[in-house]
């Protein structure tokens, strides 16, 4: 028998009794995570499950009341969150600053802000081989408050896989995209995934994409109260513990797969 | 015209500060910055009676000391409150120039200085303003340029640049103390009550035909340039307060603007309906 042996850095993520707390509400009450590495997975939970906490958390946005988080193994800062890229749902943009695509994907560039100073010939040239597959040519020169949902999610995978990550952590990735979008948008993380080979971290409320296209799930309601393969976790008991309420899993319009919450 | 050596030094000052507050405006702008400049350079009215209650023959000292207090007490306060922002900022805005207006009241024979302050004055430019607004002015651009991807990636989001490892904090601190200077600075020329304009309208003179970033930096400082030293020309050749002026050429620049998008656009759907 092969001898299994504990690998520091075998897990991208591993947590152990994660706890936060915000104003008077204990959102996290003792989060242990393992989510291996090279995989697409999905933390889900509904609205007020702490999963936007926890992903703060992981980047290093919040600091635990108590426990302990590593990413690789290393504790979080500066130096592991290099290996990190993260997808926002959206920007906090002004529309008065009229930052071009181009613009912001140049800024991930290693150097000193050479878009001001080299031509827009020049800093392609540079994004070329990252923004291969991602379909963003014909806006690089548009600026980025007037993409579309579906637009900006491309800059911004873009943009995080612009500094080589090994893990790329994804919050909400398919609210305020259409369902032609979503489509494209999980096409787009699988060839994402299936070429930087990186571990993909989904984070969501929505239960009809983990079926199809994460290998593994972890359902969150301030402890992570079920993980597993997707049809382990959609298996009606183990979503209403996630959930708190009770879930029919149906077939509909929407096409095979897509299960609802009532 | 310019053979006076104060307007001379007006002018060159002018042209030093109106870039720079252009430069500094494109991210007080899109960081919605704008009233926390105001709160600054309102502060300042304190630090010019603190200043004139000491006895200091400048008072640029004491301007920049006070203005860096309150900047200090706003961040200190947006942290450890539940306050508002905007609410901390009107507090110490009125707060400071009511304490201003009740100490030079008690000195009395200040008051006719007071008006300089408010509004701005080339009389008031000294030899040593205007290597203070040439230093500060080359260390700020090349702080700018050598940081311009970690201050764009943190005016796009914060958390973000967080992640980008950029150390959001610090950035952020010498962010407001690079403005608290440049505000203290342009007091001289623009007066407290109008200082802001410099970092606001040439950067929205620039936005209104600038296609990306890069356009609109470099609009912005030559719009500066403009509304500076055009108003410090204005200023001089029809005897009007300094301030005001600069502002005026500064909004006569924003209408041009304006009407010049304006035009860009009608003509841009001219073009597509023709047939």
């Amino acid at each position: 028998m092969a001898e299994i042996r504990f690998h520091p850095g075998g897990l991208a993520i591993e947590s152990r009794g994660v706890r936060v707390t915000l104003g008077d509400t204990q959102v996290l009450r003792g989060v242990d995570l393992h989510v291996p590495r090279g995989k697409i997975v999905a933390l889900i939970g509904p609205n007020g499950s702490g999963k936007t906490t926890l992903l703060r958390c992981l980047l290093g946005l919040q600091k635990p009341d108590a426990g302990e988080i590593r990413l690789f193994g290393e504790h979080i800062g500066p130096e592991v969150l290099k290996r990190v890229g993260y997808v926002p749902q959206r920007l906090p943009l002004d529309r008065s600053f009229i930052l071009s695509v181009r613009e912001f994907l140049a800024l991930r560039l290693p150097g000193t802000a050479g878009w001001f100073w080299q031509s827009h010939r020049r800093t392609d040239a540079l994004l070329r081989d990252t923004l291969e597959g991602l379909d963003l040519d014909g806006i690089l020169g548009r600026p980025l408050s007037g993409l579309s949902g579906g637009q900006l999610q491309r800059v911004l995978i873009a943009s995080s896989l612009l500094t080589k990550p090994e893990l790329l952590l994804l919050d909400e990735p398919t609210a305020g995209v259409d369902r032609p979008g979503e489509q494209s948008f999980y096409e787009l993380i699988t060839e994402v995934h299936r070429r930087h080979k990186l571990t993909v971290v989904l984070v969501s409320h929505d239960l009809s994409m983990v079926y199809r296209h994460a290998s593994r799930v972890y359902a969150l309601n301030g402890v992570i109260c079920c993980e597993g393969t997707p049809e382990e976790v959609m298996s009606a008991d183990s979503l209403k513990q996630a959930y708190g309420i009770h879930v029919t899993p149906y077939h509909h319009d929407h096409g095979p797969g897509h299960h609802h919450v009532h | 015209m310019f053979t006076e050596a104060y307007m001379q030094r007006a002018m060159v000052t002018a042209l030093l500060l109106g870039p720079l507050c252009g430069l500094i405006g494109v991210f007080v702008t899109a960081r919605r910055m704008a009233f926390f400049s105001d709160t600054i350079s309102h502060a300042a009215l304190a630090g010019i009676a603190v200043g004139f209650w000491l006895g200091f023959a400048d008072p640029t000292l004491p301007m920049v000391a006070v203005s860096l207090g309150v900047a200090a007490l706003m961040l200190w306060l947006k942290e450890k409150t539940d306050l508002l922002t905007d609410t901390i900022m009107a507090l110490l805005l009125s707060g400071s120039v009511a304490f201003g207006i009740v100490v030079i009241s008690l000195l009395k024979g200040f008051r006719g200085e007071l008006h300089r302050y408010l509004f701005g004055d080339i009389l008031s430019v000294g030899p040593q303003e205007v290597w203070l607004a040439f230093a500060v002015s080359a260390v700020v651009a090349a702080a700018v340029a050598v940081r311009l991807n970690a201050l764009t990636l943190l005016t796009a989001s914060e958390d973000l640049a967080h992640v980008s490892g950029i150390p959001v904090r610090r950035l952020n601190y010498a962010f407001v103390l690079v403005l608290t200077v440049v505000v203290a600075l342009s007091i001289r020329l623009l007066g407290i009550i109008l200082v802001t304009s410099l970092l606001v309208i040439p950067p929205a003179a620039a936005r209104n035909i600038a296609r990306n970033l890069r356009q609109q930096i470099v609009l912005a400082v030559l719009a500066g340039a403009l509304g500076g030293g055009g108003g410090v020309a204005l200023s001089y050749r029809f005897d009007l307060p300094c301030g005001p002026s600069i502002v005026l050429t500064s909004v006569a620049l924003f209408l041009a603007t304006l009407a010049a998008s304006r035009l860009r656009q009608a003509s841009g759907r001219a073009l597509r309906s023709a047939p």
